[in-house]
């Protein structure tokens, strides 16, 4: 039999070692740029990446360390390496294995961030996106061209909440060869570790549900250690010898964790979006509770669907937990606990009653942030997918009058009391 | 690289150099289930300080054709073929576990081409737990949890490695499952058949070194005290905390043990 520790006792020590000098029981929050060395010898050998060790906390430190390690035994990854936002992670993660030239397959229902990363900013640097409905596999498989080296895709699409098929995507990656990457920030490795369906790589917003306290924000690229790098010639970054290192083979030298060399080596390195030692600390104390805070995330929201589904100014309600979501069936086998916590509905009388509701309900947050202990609530279609098209709009299923609410940990009486304030200023534009 | 060894492709590492059969060599042996990435740390390590290295994958294992080699007196034929191959000479061979026996294998028949041998984290014997060896015909996925559970110490249990942000267990759990399906199973049921280490240990007339783990529950330190009682005049060391996988759980302190006595068993210039 094996003894490994389960989900909630690596969410508590996974990656610590207990500081030998103080005996320190919280993670130290090393606060330094760099790093002593003995001598020549150890500092040499830690640049040729001969040893591991830390020489300068744009590239490692041992708090952000930590936290690396412990995302890593959650989502039953190799390797990790944090960033210093979710979109930091995104773009390390693209960047390590894509060029110009190269073709990512995505899905069209994802946060306006990575939509607005893939269709205006990444093409100024020679890599193209085709757009895929992500209920639509066959869409993903025919969109695979010569150069498509990435398949990506949020497993909770937001804000339309569609759930991506995981194991039919990634049978597709694998019989091209090429590498799948899914934002998991919405499910957290306590819902569903997508490694375990067939995944490569994932990338977790931080900020969100696994620090849980909207305190500060972080990103993470996960290595599934599963994707044979060396059985195509697609992946030079990866596969052939990296001049910056000596020539190095990160595949042959590094095998499950060679992707996650590559964004230490290169995009650490070269793009330095490093995370903090501070906001890894805080972080760290988040995910401490991630599976207490989870459990009740879905179980108000179990409760705030059954208030929006019955209630006469909500024109519409959208969970995939709810038998009439088009993803039902897919969220009951991937995330099995519940999911997630976000919520989309529509407010009798358009866009103008969604405004007055937003400006005044009680005790949620009109926000720009999901995943946080506290309810949030807020219009994509002006906000956080503003900056997308109206053509994009409508493939990542947002409509003018939708309501994205990210419920939190409140007492749900108090949550339905401060919806009803919201309702009631909505009511005149619904004719109630 | 890769290179042709009786008709089948073997892969080794280098450790970022070209191999150059001029200069004095360090072979690393893997253990059962494992590949060549197991010395990530060790092997780039003695590339750069004027050592060819070659750290291969048996046969069957993640870059290597198979099939696997079912005894240990083949693996140890077979490495001899590597070494014939590669032209590699003037060597120190580094084993790990069922390298181990590799090593002692190849070092009692091949005694004239070394000039050490550093065992870590072994017995004369391994002898294999039935159920394990069944968990590796049946259910490899059980087998490989197995072995890494008893394998790494407590810093492995909580995900911790020597390269930041890096776990050595999960690591290990996708090199053991990048081999092909019956290479487990193979390694496990050599390992258990291997009978010839008190004569091979004792055959051995070149330096030797035994490094074993204090918390090793796979290759306990009695078994590699005996070891350790049948070779000639060994240099023995015991790491603390350390469970069974040295290499990785201690592998600053394993490095410099390696370095001091192959530096000085078997000189670079």
């Amino acid at each position: 039999m094996s003894d490994f520790y389960e989900f909630d006792t690596l969410s508590l020590h996974a990656g610590q070692t207990v500081d030998k000098e103080f005996g320190a029981r919280a993670t130290p929050i090393y606060q330094t740029t760099s790093y002593v060395f003995p001598d020549t010898d150890t500092a040499s050998s830690i640049f040729n990446l001969e040893r591991g060790g830390h020489a300068y906390s744009r590239i490692t430190n041992p708090t952000v360390g930590v936290l690396e390690q412990r995302i890593a035994s959650l989502e039953g990854g190799s390797a990790a390496v944090c960033t210093a936002s979710g979109m930091a992670a995104t773009f390390c993660g693209i960047t390590a294995i894509l060029s110009q030239g190269d073709h990512i397959v995505a899905s069209s229902q994802m946060y306006g961030g990575n939509i607005s990363l893939m269709k205006n900013t990444l093409p100024r640097f020679g890599i193209t996106t085709t757009f895929v409905d992500p209920t639509d596999i066959d869409g993903f498989s025919s969109a695979i061209q010569d150069n498509t080296k990435l398949i990506y895709g949020e497993l909770i699409g937001n804000p339309g909440l569609d759930i991506l098929d995981l194991e039919a995507i990634a049978k597709i990656g694998s019989e091209h060869n090429i590498a799948f990457m899914v934002d998991a920030t919405f499910n957290t490795p306590y819902l569903c570790r997508p490694f375990d369906f067939g995944a490569n790589i994932t990338m977790h917003s931080v900020t969100k549900w696994m620090g849980g306290h909207g305190a500060a924000i972080g990103g993470v690229v996960v290595d599934g250690g599963n994707f044979d790098w060396g059985a195509t010639d697609k992946y030079p970054t990866i596969s052939e010898a990296y001049a910056p290192f000596q020539g190095i083979n990160l595949w042959e030298e590094f095998g499950p964790s060679a992707f996650a060399t590559r964004i230490r080596a290169e995009a650490m390195r070269d793009f330095g979006p490093s995370m903090s030692p501070m906001n890894a600390f805080l972080l760290l104390q988040g995910i401490e509770t991630l599976s207490l805070r989870m459990d009740k995330h879905l179980s108000n929201t179990l409760k705030i669907l059954d208030f929006l589904s019955n209630h006469q100014q909500v024109s519409w309600v959208s969970h995939p937990s709810l038998p009439s979501h088009s993803s039902h069936e897919l969220a009951k086998k991937y995330l099995p606990k519940g999911a997630g916590s976000i919520v989309s509905f529509g407010v009798k009388g358009g866009r103008e009653a969604g405004k007055a509701f937003i400006e005044n309900v009680e005790l949620a947050s009109h926000l720009a942030n999901v995943g946080d202990s506290k309810t949030l609530i807020i219009h994509p279609a002006t906000t956080t997918h503003s900056r997308i098209d109206a053509e994009a709009l409508v493939a990542a299923g947002i409509t003018e009058d939708m309501i994205r609410l990210s419920v939190g940990l409140e007492d749900v009486k108090d949550l339905q009391s401060g919806f009803e304030a919201g309702f009631r200023a909505a009511r005149k534009f619904a004719g109630g | 690289m890769y290179f042709d060894v009786n008709g089948k492709r073997v892969f080794a590492t280098t450790g970022g150099k070209i191999f150059d059969n001029a200069l004095p060599t360090v072979i690393f042996l893997h253990g059962s289930g494992l590949d060549h990435t197991f010395w990530g740390l060790h092997s780039r390590f003695f590339a750069f300080r004027k050592y060819s290295v070659l750290a291969p994958d048996f046969p069957g294992h993640t870059h290597s054709d198979g099939p696997p080699l079912t005894s240990i007196e083949s693996m140890a034929d077979w490495l001899n073929d590597v070494v014939e191959t590669s032209g590699a000479k003037d060597i120190s061979i580094v084993a790990h576990s069922q390298g181990c026996l590799v090593a002692l294998e190849f070092a009692s028949r091949f005694r004239n081409k070394l000039r050490s041998v550093s065992f870590v984290a072994s017995g004369l014997a391994t002898p294999v737990n039935a159920a394990l060896i069944k968990a590796a015909e049946n259910d490899p996925e059980t087998a490989i949890a197995m072995m890494l559970s008893w394998g790494f110490g407590s810093a492995g249990h909580l995900h911790q490695g020597p390269i930041p942000g890096s776990s050595m267990v999960a690591g290990g759990r996708k090199v053991m499952r990048s081999n092909v399906p019956a290479a487990l199973a193979t390694d496990l049921k050599a390992c258990n058949a291997y009978q010839n280490g008190k004569m091979a240990a004792a055959a051995i007339d070149c330096p030797v070194q035994v490094i074993l783990g204090e918390k090793d529950r796979m290759a306990p330190r009695k078994a590699g005290l005996e070891l350790a009682e049948h070779l000639n005049n060994p240099e023995l060391h015991i790491i603390r905390e350390s469970g069974h996988m040295v290499p990785q759980e201690a592998p600053d302190e394993s490095r410099r043990l390696l370095r001091d006595f192959i530096f000085s068993n078997n000189p670079s210039n």
